[in-house]
């Protein structure tokens, strides 16, 4: 579920990057307005993302991949 | 800009052939060093240089066009297509590297393991594990066939350490440097500088961080060596590390270009160029901290 929300807001931001492309691409007063809007939410739901992420982890809702574990522990 | 609705055409030009000589004496360097020639390595910093006096060459001569006002909005649309396919490109690069990691995640690993397959193969491999986590892991001193020696990490990575501290530093660059883009906007040209170097101070503390980080991984025997895990791991983050290096650069010409005037409240094609990028490469990076070190 945790990770469920959290690929969600992934793509959310992801969308909004490609809005911003969009303003880039079209140029002109709208689009430049339209580039700094998408990039400013895009900012702001990344920053939003990344506490939520610490609080998850926090919270034991989502657990690190502690990829680099003793090898002795692995081959018991 | 200029008003003028014929297409621009610029005069011809040396630095295509200059650029061509470069890279080419690049990659014969590169390619004779990766042979052990002696003078391979030289030839590469030749080429290097060739190549970086050709990007300051020319990126001057178009920057000097554009400020000397006989570009025009076709010129500007051209610009903008060319940075959309330079974008694409980008996007597709990192999607084949982040498809590696899900297929090795996902697929290639729990298949080694006898998923899906019906095949059991603890046999493949003396010791070996097949959940993601464990793949940098084999039994310590073993060799491959190949007679490359496997790398085997000894310690915990610490999420909390310093991979949170740097998507900390990096999505502040992303809020400092959204600012900067507000003050241009609203053309307050102090502002925009101090903002501009705070966001280049934030993305060169993430690569000194990097640095630490890598420091402190191939101590603990995370190398490029440790199976799957430490090649995707090296790859993704390497190529990032790379990417943030550029828009540093790219910020710097950036910062030097506001405080020149190049850039007004409504035309600043370049910087919005670079912001584009760097919100790019900063949603790359937290992609990778949640795939890589959480999810």
């Amino acid at each position: 579920m945790t990770e469920a929300l959290i690929v969600i807001v992934i793509i959310a931001i992801l969308t909004a990057l490609g809005f911003g492309l969009i303003g880039l691409v079209k140029g002109g007063k709208v689009g430049s307005d339209r580039m700094f809007k998408s990039l400013a939410t895009r900012v702001s739901l990344s920053v939003i993302l990344f506490l939520f992420v610490m609080f998850a982890g926090y919270m034991g809702w989502i657990e690190p991949n502690n990829v680099m574990m003793d090898a002795s522990v692995v081959q018991k | 800009m200029s008003k003028e609705q014929a297409y621009y055409v610029p005069d011809g030009t040396y630095w295509p052939i200059i650029g061509s000589i470069g890279v080419a004496t690049l990659f014969v360097g590169f390619a004779n060093q990766m042979h052990g020639v002696e003078w391979g390595g030289s030839v590469m910093a030749l080429g290097f240089a060739i190549t970086v006096f050709m990007m300051f060459g020319w990126f001057g001569q178009v920057v000097n066009e554009s400020t000397s006002g006989i570009y025009n909005s076709q010129v500007d649309l051209s610009f903008r297509w060319g940075m959309s396919w330079f974008i694409f490109s980008e996007v597709m690069f990192f999607a084949a590297f982040f498809g590696a990691l899900f297929y090795a995640r996902q697929l290639s690993v729990p298949w080694l393991g006898g998923a899906d397959n019906n095949l059991y193969t603890p046999e493949l491999w003396n010791g070996f594990s097949a959940t993601w986590q464990q793949v940098a892991f084999s039994t310590p001193g073993t060799t491959l066939q190949s007679g490359v020696a496997i790398s085997v990490p000894t310690q915990l990575v610490d999420t909390w350490g310093l991979p949170a501290l740097n998507t900390l530093l990096l999505l502040l660059s992303g809020v400092t440097l959204t600012f900067a883009h507000h003050a241009l906007r609203a053309g307050h040209r102090n502002q925009i500088v101090g903002w501009l170097v705070a966001t280049i101070a934030l993305g060169s503390a993430f690569l000194g961080f990097q640095v630490m980080e890598y420091g402190h991984a191939y101590a603990d025997g995370l190398k490029m060596t440790s199976g799957i895990y430490g090649s995707t791991f090296y790859m993704l983050t390497g190529f990032h590390g790379f990417h943030v290096t550029v828009g540093v650069i790219m910020l710097t010409v950036i910062l030097y270009r506001v405080q020149k005037g190049h850039f007004t409240a409504d035309n600043h094609f370049g910087f919005e160029g670079v912001a584009w990028y760097w919100h790019f490469v900063d949603v790359v990076w937290l992609g990778l901290f949640i795939f890589v070190y959480w999810l």
